[in-house]
């Protein structure tokens, strides 16, 4: 009876009331904790009410107007979203959205990875210059990145087309009329842009796994590929995982390159992404409602994109603690 | 709160005497410096002539700031909501029917309501003068391009783009074909007669040739702007209102424009090389096109591009006769704060004096009809292109001109027939699939 009531006291011990702790101060400007912390912040969030939220409102409010901005408006209920389902244009850029995305991620992932191997290389010289160079792409303006590609993807005095008419029995490719070709073109403008940067990412995770691991394995007796197989790619695992969300977040506002070389996405809209749809609907249409409406969509999609990135990210973190 | 009203007040009296003390001692002679921002494109305001003027006015300094066309129309529709920097804003006649219509006028000033100060007297540019008075020196038609629905003046025409047909003399005689302009006139009366020449010329072409693209005429595509612009109604018909009504759908002149480039197109002549791209301006100098149908403006652009081929050019007139293309405005956007000397400039600017020194430095063909019957247009001649009598040629061509009525959604609409007829180029669709598209995208620009 005593070890029972013994038992029970026990049970009851963790729910005494515990001491109330006394708050510790965060160090920092003790005036700032009450009334002042609010104006602090208040130049933030004010500019971000004016530039942020108010366009993000009043855009949702126009997205249900025939909206000409020197014209007259008029309520349109939903019909800009029901003639967006109907607007073979918007599926058309969904598809080559994505296609470009796809095209230009996944090459980059493999060239990056290799590039970034390369350099990890203990053995290589001059170091510094081959990391800095590889950031040159990056500051590059787009519409310089343009020019330069467009006469290496020319029909018929572009560089590419010079080498390929070198095969016999290959004819010229007109990369800007084709869907694909025209998808390789820009999607090598977006790989040659942002591999270095890519790379820059993969060698700093690379650099940052322990040599211990190589030399195990090299005791073990595995190969240099085996090495970069078993132990490389696997550390690198939350790396690439940033790396497609970016990629992807990326992919999604792709706009420069496919508007500079035709500001309407080609002939047969065979390069019109979704933001240069949208541009194109404002913009050049001047058809500001619908376009806020096709903003609104492109919210929507982003979030069901982050939805499925969340998922696969949860996964990936989850497989690494086991 | 009445004691600081009295201040102010007091205090305002003291500004408004201090104003007026200033205007009084202000010497009568140094004029106060502007500066003219001028939202332009392509060479509608030269620098040699901006250079005079400065050297007339040293008070006033003008900035040009260049665009593309249409990235400089939505900057222009941005700010006329917002206020802008501009004081001087060029438009293509294309647009000229989107900012005739409705209330944009109001984007504008009206410049009758301006009048010509005296600062420009001594280089021929009386005083006093509105919109109204010096209308009578431009071409009349061309004159109303700039006149709103509500009647008032909201811009001044430049150039005007006759239509011509640029030829290489050393490739045409290579083909066999004549080279002396009367002759190469004389080939193509007709469209058809055209496109016939062209097959004659790539029949002679060798197999390499024709292997590197080569062809008769650089874009065949560019027939249709020709074609169509020598009717007298494209997309909208004059119906009395602002608008007037559609008929994309059921213009014959369309119509005829589209089957005569589809044939021409099919026929193999083009050299596929669209205009302003880097494989035309590469193709301009390989030779890889014996003709161009040029506008009167770019002339200077195949100089600057292709300056070895100097010589081996000449003008020959257009199929049908009386093509134009281009051209433009210049207007006064109305939150401007420099109207007088912004009008002040313009009248100057596009006086008859000004515009034959453009053309003869840049070869805008000027839309100062008063000079189609001077000597010094008539007789100037263009040694690039053989010395061909440049003003006589292109004269003739502007006198064959009719007016169109410039509807609002016009330029939008050409685009979108342009990019129809590329996917026939390409071979990406048939000329009737690719037609009834053009249609349902331009239905698709009159709903939402």
């Amino acid at each position: 009876m005593t070890l029972f009531k013994e038992g029970k006291g026990r049970t009851k011990a963790p729910l005494t009331p515990w001491k109330k702790k006394e708050k510790k101060q965060l160090p920092g400007v003790a005036s700032l904790d009450g009334r002042w912390g609010y104006p602090a912040i208040a130049p933030f969030f004010l500019i971000f009410i004016v530039f942020g939220v108010a366009p993000v409102i009043y855009s949702i409010y126009i997205a249900f107007f025939k909206w000409d901005p020197l014209g007259e408006s008029e309520f349109n209920g939903i019909n800009n979203f029901t003639f967006l389902l109907q607007d073979s244009d918007f599926w058309i850029a969904i598809r080559n959205t994505f296609s470009i995305w796809a095209l230009s991620t996944f090459p980059q992932l493999i060239i990056a990875i290799s590039l970034a191997a390369i350099l990890r290389n203990k053995r290589l010289k001059g170091k510094s210059f081959w990391r800095t160079i590889l950031l040159v792409p990056n500051i590059t303006s787009i519409i310089a990145i343009t020019i330069v590609f467009q006469q290496l993807f020319g029909r018929d005095y572009g560089l590419i087309n010079g080498i390929l008419s070198l095969i016999p029995g290959v004819d010229n490719i007109d990369f800007i009329e084709g869907v694909i070709p025209s998808h390789i073109q820009i999607a090598t403008m977006i790989t040659w842009r942002w591999v270095g940067y890519n790379t820059l990412i993969f060698l700093a995770s690379m650099l940052a796994i322990p040599d211990e691991l190589y030399e195990s394995a090299s005791v073990d007796g595995a190969s240099k590929w085996q090495q970069f197989k078993y132990v490389t790619l696997p550390s690198l695992k939350n790396t690439i995982t940033f790396v497609l969300i970016v990629g992807t977040i990326g992919g999604l506002q792709v706009f420069a390159e496919p508007q500079q070389l035709n500001a309407e996405g080609g002939s047969t809209k065979q390069f019109l992404t979704l933001t240069l749809f949208l541009y194109n609907q404002a913009f050049l249409n001047n058809k500001y409602g619908y376009a806020a409406a096709i903003g609104i969509a492109i919210t929507f999609i982003v979030l069901i994109i982050s939805a499925i990135n969340f998922v696969i990210t949860r996964r990936i973190a989850g497989e690494g603690s086991r | 709160m009445i004691k600081s009203l009295t201040r102010n007040s007091f205090l305002g009296a003291l500004i408004a005497v201090a104003v007026s003390v200033g205007v009084i001692a202000a010497p009568a002679k140094a004029a106060d410096p502007v500066t003219l921002t001028i939202w332009t494109f392509g060479e509608v305001i030269q620098p040699g002539l901006q250079r005079e003027y400065q050297k007339l006015h040293p008070e006033v300094k003008i900035v040009p700031i260049k665009n593309d066309v249409d990235p400089l129309h939505q900057k222009t529709i941005l700010s006329c909501q917002t206020g802008g920097p501009a004081d001087i804003i060029a438009f293509e006649t294309p647009y000229s029917g989107y900012w005739r219509t409705g209330n944009r006028p109001n984007c504008f000033q009206d410049l009758r309501q301006l009048k010509t100060s005296d600062t420009n007297v001594s280089a021929g540019v009386a005083a006093g003068l509105s919109a109204n008075e010096i209308k009578k020196n431009y071409l009349p038609w061309r004159w109303e391009q700039g006149v709103a629905f509500n009647d008032s003046v909201i811009g001044i025409p430049t150039d005007v783009g006759g239509l011509q047909v640029a030829y290489r003399t050393d490739l045409f005689k290579k083909a066999g074909l004549p080279t002396d302009r009367a002759s190469v006139s004389k080939l193509w009366p007709t469209w058809d007669k055209f496109i016939e020449t062209g097959q004659r010329y790539v029949s002679k072409l060798t197999p390499a040739e024709k292997k590197s693209g080569k062809g008769f005429i650089d874009d065949a595509g560019s027939i249709y702007a020709a074609v169509m612009n020598q009717g007298t109604v494209k997309y909208y018909q004059p119906d009395g209102t602002d608008r007037g009504k559609l008929v994309y759908k059921t213009n014959p002149q369309i119509k005829k424009a589209w089957d005569t480039t589809v044939k021409a197109l099919n026929s193999g002549i083009g050299a596929r090389l669209g205009q302003f791209t880097s494989d035309w301006n590469i193709g301009m100098n390989k030779g890889a096109m014996a003709t161009i149908l040029a506008p009167a403006w770019m002339l200077d652009y195949i100089k600057k591009q292709a300056p070895d081929t100097k010589g081996k050019w000449d003008i020959a007139d257009l199929p049908v006769g009386g093509g134009n293309q281009g051209g433009t405005q210049l207007a006064i956007p109305s939150y401007s704060k420099n109207k007088q000397a912004a009008f002040d400039f313009l009248t100057w600017y596009l006086a008859p004096e000004q515009q034959l020194k453009v053309f003869k430095t840049y070869g805008l063909f000027p839309s100062t009809s008063v000079l189609y019957d001077d000597a010094a247009l008539l007789d100037y001649k263009d040694e690039f292109f053989s010395n061909a009598p440049v003003g006589q040629i292109y004269t003739k061509g502007v006198l064959k001109l009719k007016p169109i009525f410039e509807g609002e959604l016009q330029r939008k609409i050409d685009s979108t027939f342009g990019a129809g007829l590329g996917r026939v180029a390409s071979k990406k669709m048939t000329p009737e699939k690719s037609y009834a598209l053009v249609i349902s995208d331009i239905d698709k620009l009159f709903k939402n």
